[in-house]
């Protein structure tokens, strides 16, 4: 990343007074609303040269250049680019696919119906399935289909060229969107990479800062992963769009990947030292408290003053010198600690209670070092830290999206079998429509509230086109005078685009509006025409609608089930996958399907909780059995450590009793998951070793405490495994 | 130079291949100023990289169809 520009430098240095708050003024506007306005402007200016461009080269459907062109519209440049560069893939995919099929079944147009309904399935559950770029590239290529498709059905003769047409219509209004966006104006998504990671680092200090100091607090750690698991899956993804975006964002791919990883096993650390504190309130734990306080403070005295400003690579490279010396201190601290409570002659719980505590510690240090290391090397352009090979593996459920690419199948083939039947002459927008629905819908967490928000921007835009097509384009003569006319609507759409929770609105507006009332070169003035075809918009969004209402819709109980099933599968994965990139496959699969079923459940915060819940017993087992597994695969070559001691058959023992456990969550397999780790303990204690009990020189001794910390969370009544076991142990029992 | 190309009997414009073979040339020619990072030195990275690659097919159209 290149360091902070001179204008960010001058805020804070810039004397009081009226120009100076002018100034400041101007800018905030800049940052919030102006935004909106630029975009608004951006995307008039679009929609402008791609009409006189389409125009201009007499293309035979210049609405298709401009829905085009408000489909790929982002308020994000660098977003534009990568989408762009998927789309056009995606399109050329479609049209490959298109012509053989037009081909082989032009004259036979119910056969040519099936396979095209397929092939929109096959589209809409990848885009679901993948829900990144590739995902456009699927939406796209459905998007295509279907443009091409549905005129091949009425007219198969013309079939060839009109496709040939279309492809070009659609990548000049692709090519369009993607100049125009990152050429003027440039909303970066570097900036706001930049932007994300210092907010989530310095919040994260914060809250570090004051667990360590002794202020425990369970629903803001909730909270706080809840948006963590979010935004590692937005990093991702701004990461992708940068590296198109930015050259020196391209440099340093790896290394914010790196970032994003080190940051997911870092807070994942955290948690767990959080859980492990928070079991040691109360009388019982008072000891251990007490011996461990002086090393948390250590830590914690490093992170809170980070908590109060946003971390810059400098501040970064400050923390990470700082770390280093603090390290050897702490490790001294540690002993220092274990030998004050040593002399009060603690239990051997507490003492495991102890060891497992301050590893966690150590470890959690460790991991922020590392952290520090990879944010300060991002001030350079070429650095060791880039050699990178894991990456973020997305996990999404293959359920949900073969249900929403039936659903489109169904939808289509619904349709075109009633258009086929009545010869409806609209029939052609009738299924497209409810196409490009089903292909908009798909990625979305509630479909039923895109399409209804659609269905109301679309009967929008059939008032404002009649209006405009029977009162005011007749007096207009000439180009300039119809972008006069045509910019209100665009810009009112524009605008709905660029606020969140409005852009359905805005897509059906434009949309709509742009398939059924932009005049042609040829503007035909027909009012039957006009009313067939916002009718059949009209019904084809309100049966989408209703079919993702009625056909499974993914925001319900059947989907919730199948994600926390996957999220549970996610332990499994750990115990039995291939430890080379176990670690960013784990960590990242795991958030990520966390963040799904954290937008499904909206709306329903017990749910988000339980699943939450999930998440944390399964990131807290899991990190604890990879960390065995590599421990076990860096074992030195010696007797005590072979394969066929007593102690590694507990050990997998040990993996086989979590992953029953974890497949089927009941009281007998809870039990008896913990009978396997406790036996594992006891055999691991029982294994003489030839070395100094420490934890950095023993390698048993920080296999007990792995195995400690697994036993402790099985133990934890907040857990859900010990809630789900309350409440299915019973009749497991009687069963 | 023919202006016209066939592609399994459909006649495509030498435009189209010459597009193809700037988005090589200049995707290469891309990495390598991005590596020396001289980038860091222009005010609208983005903006030189458009008009490298509309250069560079310029001078590629006009050696084909002057």
């Amino acid at each position: 990343m290149c360091p902070a520009g001179p204008e960010e430098r001058s805020v804070s240095q810039t004397p009081a007074g009226p120009a100076s708050a002018l100034r400041r003024g101007l800018d905030d506007w800049a940052q919030s609303e102006g935004v909106t306005w630029a975009f608004v402007f951006k995307a008039l200016f679009t929609a402008f040269v791609a009409l006189w461009l389409a125009y201009r080269l007499e293309l035979p459907q210049p609405n298709t250049v401009l829905v085009t062109v408000f489909i790929v519209m982002q308020p994000q440049s660098g977003q534009v680019l990568a989408k762009s560069f998927y789309r056009i893939v995606g399109t050329l995919l479609g049209l490959t696919v298109m012509i053989p099929l037009i081909a082989l079944f032009a004259q036979e147009r119910v056969l040519f119906l099936l396979c095209l309904s397929l092939w929109m399935g096959l589209c809409t559950a990848g885009a679901a399935r993948y829900r990144d770029f590739r995902g456009y590239a699927c939406v796209l290529a459905g998007y295509t289909a279907a443009l091409i498709g549905l005129p091949a059905i009425a007219e198969p003769e013309a079939a060839f060229m009109q496709a040939l047409w279309r492809v070009l219509e659609i990548s000049l209004g692709i090519l369009c969107s993607g100049l125009i966006s990152a050429l003027i104006l440039p909303q970066n998504s570097g900036a706001s990479l930049r932007h994300l990671l210092a907010t989530r680092f310095r919040d994260f200090a914060a809250f570090a800062g004051a667990v360590l100091a002794g202020q425990l607090d369970v629903p803001r750690l909730e909270q706080l992963n809840a948006r963590f698991a979010g935004e590692a899956v937005l990093l991702e993804n701004l990461r992708n769009a940068s590296s198109f975006e930015d050259p020196h964002f391209r440099l340093r791919s790896g290394r914010l990947g790196r970032l994003n990883q080190e940051f997911m096993v870092l807070s994942t650390r955290f948690h767990g030292l959080h859980q492990l504190l928070q079991r040691l309130q109360g009388v019982p734990g008072e000891q251990v408290r007490a011996a461990l306080a002086p090393c948390l403070a250590e830590v914690g005295g490093l992170l809170a003053p980070l908590g109060r400003h946003l971390c810059n690579e400098a501040d970064a490279e400050v923390l990470a010198t700082r770390l280093e010396g603090s390290k050897r201190e702490l490790m001294q601290l540690i002993r220092d600690a274990r030998a004050r409570l040593a002399e009060q002659q603690p239990g051997d719980e507490q003492l495991l209670d102890f060891n497992t505590a301050a590893e966690q510690l150590y470890r959690f240090a460790n991991d922020l070092h590392d952290y520090a290391l990879t944010h300060a090397s991002l001030a350079l352009h070429h650095h060791d830290r880039e050699q990178w090979r894991d990456s973020f593996t997305p996990r999404a459920n293959g359920m949900a999206a073969a249900v929403a690419g039936m659903r489109c199948a169904l939808l289509i083939l619904a349709l075109g079998n009633f258009w086929i039947a009545s010869a409806w002459p609209s029939g052609n927008t009738f299924v497209l429509t409810a196409a490009m629905i089903s292909a908009l819908t798909s990625t979305a967490p509630n479909p039923r509230r895109l399409a209804w928000q659609l269905l109301v921007g679309a009967s929008g835009s059939a008032v404002l086109g009649c209006l405009l097509q029977f009162w005011v384009l007749p007096w207009l003569d000439g180009f300039a005078l119809l972008c006069c006319a045509l910019a209100p609507v665009f810009a009112l759409g524009a605008w709905l685009l660029a606020r969140h929770h409005t852009a359905g609105y805005g897509t059906g507006l434009l949309l709509w509006f742009c398939i059924v009332a932009l005049p042609a070169n040829l503007p035909p003035y027909d009012f039957n025409r006009l009313l067939n075809e916002y009718l059949a918009a009209l019904l084809a969004m309100g049966a989408s609608a209703l079919a993702a209402a009625l056909i499974l819709p993914p925001d319900r109980p059947w989907l919730w089930q199948r994600l926390e099933h996957d999220l549970r599968m996610r332990v499994v994965f750990a115990v039995s996958g291939k430890l080379k990139g176990l670690v960013a496959g784990f960590e990242s699969g795991t958030r990520d399907l966390l963040n799904q079923a954290h937008g499904l459940a909206r709306g329903r915060p017990d749910v988000q909780r339980r699943l939450l819940r999930w998440m944390f017993a399964v990131l807290e087992i899991g990190q604890a059995v990879i960390e065995l597994r590599q421990e076990q695969a860096r074992l030195p070559d010696e007797p005590c450590y072979a394969e066929h001691m007593p102690w590694q058959g507990s050990v997998r023992a040990m993996g086989r009793a979590l992953v029953r456990l974890f497949i089927q969550p009941d009281e007998s397999n809870r039990q008896r998951a913990l009978a396997a780790v406790e036996q594992a303990i006891v055999s691991v204690r029982q294994t003489p070793e030839a070395r100094p009990p420490q934890f950095d020189s023993s390698p048993l001794r920080r296999v007990l405490s792995h195995l400690h910390f697994i036993r402790s969370s099985l133990l934890d009544p907040d857990s859900p495994l010990a809630s789900h076991a309350a409440l299915t142990g019973s009749p497991a029992h009687a069963a | 130079m023919p202006r016209e190309i066939a592609l399994f009997g459909v006649y495509l414009p030498n435009l189209t291949l010459l597009f193809v073979i700037t988005l090589a040339a200049g995707w290469a020619i891309d990495r390598l100023v991005a590596w020396c990072g001289l980038y860091r030195h222009a005010w609208h990275p983005t903006l030189l990289r458009v008009s490298l690659f509309t250069c560079l097919y310029g001078a590629l159209m006009l050696s084909v169809y002057h």
